[in-house]
C-alpha cells in the first residue's frame, strides 16, 4: 500500500538550484561522501554569483565554484583536493585578491553549524585558543564560563541561507535519508534557513517510515527535492556507487592552470545536461567496485 | 629497497600502543596506524574525522570521508562524535603530517609567506588544529626534505610548543611527543625537537641534513631496529610499492 502524500517537494534539478540566489551563504553538504556536485554544477550553469561557500573540509566542487566565478568568499575549515593537492582555483584567487575568505578548523566550523542549528548565538569551544588560526579571525572572542571560570573560545553561530545535500533517498514529501559518513551533513544543513537536497531515488513513504532513524532531515525543513541519479559523482555514494578517484586525479592536474580548469569546467559542467553527463563516465566499474 | 615512505610509517607505527584511540588523517599517519593495528596494536581505534571510530580500511583512504573509512568500520557517528571524544579529552593519540614542522613541533598547512598574501596558499588546518590542540600525545611523520624543517613556521595551523619550550595556553594533552623521519627519530621531551635515534645505517649528520638549525642529541641517540619481516608484510597490504631487500 502507498503511503499518503500530503503534498509533494518533488522538482526539476534545476527548479532545485534556484532555490539559491545570488549573494547567499551557501552550506555545500558531503563529507567526502554525497557531495553535490549536480547541484553544485547547476549553480555554475546558472551564473550564480557572490556566492559564500561554506564547509568544514571544502574539496573540488569548491575549486570548481570558485573558479567558475560564482564565489565571493569562502567560509571553511579545509580546502583541497584530498591526498592529491591544493585547491588551486582558491590558490590563484588568493594570489589575484579576487575572493575574500574566512578560515576556521574542522572542529569550528561543525560547532558553528550546531551553534545555529540549536538555535543559540555561540558554542563554547576548546579549540582556537593558541596558533596563529585565531589571530587571523578578529572578531571572534573568548567566554568565560560562569560556573568553572575557565577560558573557551566563543564559536559564533554560522547560518546559512540555503543548504545543497545530495543523499541516497528521500520520499515525495522530502523526508531525506542518508547513511554511511554523514560527517557534518546533517548539522550543515538543519543550521540554514532553506534546505535543498537531490537524491539517488525517490521511495514511497512507507521505506522511509520502516527505518525512521535513517532519516537527517525531516521534510518540513526541505525545500525541494530533485531525483539526479549520479548527483554526487565524482565522490561517492555508499550503498549505489564508489568514489571515482581517477577523476579527483585527473581534476589536480588540469587545475593547476586557469585554462586547464575552464576546459574541464566546458567538458563537465557547461551545456551538459545530465545525460551527457552520465555518457562520460564508467558507471559500470563504480557500482561494481562499490557492491564488491 | 624499503622506501621512505616504509621507514618513516613502520617508525611511527611502533610509537602507537595497543588498545588506544588513535585520531589519524589521510596519506602515512593512516599508514602508520593500520601497520600498529594489524601488528602489536590489534585493540587499537583508528579514528577519522569524518565520524569513523574503530576504522579498519582495505585500501589507504585518499579523504577521511572515503568508502574505505566507512566500510569495515566498528562505528560511523559524525563530526560531532569524534570531535566531541577528542575535546573531552579521550583520545590518547594523534598522527599528523603537515607541510612544515619548527623545532618547537608546530605544524604548518596554511600558508608558505605572508598570512594574507602568501608565497603558497596550501590547504589550511582542517582537523590538524583540533588534534593536535586537544589530543592525549601527538605522533608527527615528515618526510626529509629541509624545506619543511624550520625554526619557525611561517604560520602555526597546528599548535606544538610555545617559544618556552611549554604547551600554550588553551591547549591540553602533552602535545607533540615524537616525530618520525625517513631517517630519524626525534622528540620533544626537552622542549625542542632533539635528535633521539636514526634509522637503521643512517648518521647522525645526515639525520638533520640541510636543517637551517642546530639540532639539539639525546645523551643516548639509539638506533632505530630495522623492519621487521611481519611489519614490512602487513605494510604492503596498503603500501604495494615496497620491496624487501
Amino acid at each position: 500500500m502507498r503511503s499518503i502524500v500530503a503534498s509533494t517537494k518533488l522538482k526539476s534539478l534545476e527548479h532545485c538550484a534556484a532555490e539559491v540566489a545570488d549573494g547567499d551563504t551557501v552550506f555545500v553538504g558531503g563529507f567526502g561522501h554525497a557531495v553535490p556536485f549536480a547541484l553544485g554544477h547547476q549553480l555554475i550553469r546558472a551564473g550564480r554569483r557572490d556566492l559564500t561557500i561554506c564547509r568544514s573540509g571544502a574539496d573540488i566542487l569548491a575549486d570548481q565554484l570558485i573558479a567558475a566565478g560564482c564565489v565571493a568568499r569562502v567560509v571553511f575549515g579545509w580546502i583541497g583536493n584530498p591526498d592529491i593537492g591544493l585547491s588551486h582555483a582558491f590558490r590563484r584567487a588568493v594570489a589575484d585578491e579576487s575572493i575574500d575568505w574566512e578560515e576556521w578548523t574542522n572542529w569550528s566550523m561543525v560547532l558553528r553549524l550546531q551553534a545555529a542549528a540549536l538555535g543559540v548565538p555561540f558554542l563554547p569551544g576548546r579549540v582556537l585558543l593558541a596558533g596563529d588560526t585565531p589571530v587571523q579571525l578578529p572578531d571572534l572572542k573568548t567566554v568565560t564560563c560562569p560556573y568553572t571560570g575557565e577560558t573557551l573560545a566563543a564559536v559564533p553561530a554560522l547560518q546559512p541561507d540555503v543548504a545543497i545535500v545530495h543523499a541516497q533517498r528521500a520520499d515525495e514529501e522530502g523526508n531525506v535519508q542518508m547513511w554511511g559518513v554523514v560527517g557534518d551533513t546533517a548539522v550543515g544543513a538543519l543550521a540554514a534557513r532553506r534546505i535543498v537536497v537531490s537524491v539517488e531515488e525517490i521511495v514511497d513513504g512507507e521505506v522511509i517510515r520502516a527505518s525512521p532513524n535513517l532519516t537527517i532531515i525531516p521534510a518540513h525543513r526541505v525545500a525541494a527535492v530533485a531525483v539526479v541519479p549520479w548527483g554526487a559523482h565524482p565522490s561517492y555514494v555508499q550503498g549505489y556507487y564508489t568514489r571515482d578517484d581517477d577523476h579527483f586525479r585527473r581534476y589536480g592536474d588540469v587545475s593547476r592552470t586557469a585554462e586547464g580548469t575552464l576546459a574541464h569546467l566546458d567538458r563537465w559542467v557547461r551545456g551538459v545536461d545530465r545525460e551527457r553527463y552520465l555518457s562520460m563516465i564508467d558507471t559500470g566499474t563504480l557500482v561494481d567496485e562499490a557492491t564488491r | 629497497m624499503i622506501d621512505d615512505t616504509a621507514l618513516m610509517a613502520i617508525a611511527a607505527a611502533r610509537r602507537l600502543r595497543d588498545g588506544e584511540a588513535c585520531f589519524v588523517g589521510i596519506g602515512v599517519p593512516s599508514l602508520a596506524a593500520l601497520i600498529a593495528r594489524h601488528t602489536h596494536a590489534p585493540g587499537m581505534s583508528l579514528i577519522y574525522e569524518s565520524g569513523a571510530y574503530g576504522a579498519d580500511p582495505a585500501v589507504l583512504p585518499m579523504s577521511t570521508g572515503s568508502p574505505s573509512v566507512a566500510t569495515g568500520a566498528a562505528c560511523l557517528g559524525d563530526c560531532t562524535l569524534v570531535f566531541g571524544e577528542l575535546q573531552a579529552g579521550r583520545i590518547d593519540v594523534g598522527v599528523l603530517s603537515a607541510a612544515q614542522v619548527d623545532r618547537r613541533g608546530n605544524l604548518n598547512s596554511t600558508v608558505i609567506g605572508n598570512y594574507r598574501t602568501p608565497k603558497v596558499r596550501m590547504v589550511g588546518s582542517g582537523g590538524a588544529h583540533d588534534i593536535a590542540s586537544l589530543v592525549g600525545r601527538l605522533v608527527i611523520v615528515m618526510p626529509h626534505d629541509p624545506r619543511r624543517f624550520t625554526e619557525r613556521v611561517d604560520f602555526v595551523t597546528a599548535p606544538g610548543l610555545g617559544e618556552d619550550g611549554r604547551r600554550p595556553v588553551g591547549t591540553r594533552g602533552a602535545g607533540p611527543v615524537d616525530l618520525l623521519t625517513p631517517r630519524a627519530w626525534f622528540t620533544f621531551e626537552t622542549g625542542e625537537m632533539t635528535l633521539a635515534g636514526l634509522q637503521p645505517g643512517m648518521g647522525a649528520v645526515a639525520a638533520v641534513e640541510g636543517f637551517s638549525w642546530k639540532v639539539p642529541h639525546a645523551e643516548d641517540v639509539v638506533e632505530l631496529a630495522p623492519p621487521t619481516g611481519e611489519e614490512l608484510a602487513v605494510l604492503r597490504r596498503w603500501h604495494g610499492k615496497v620491496e624487501t631487500t
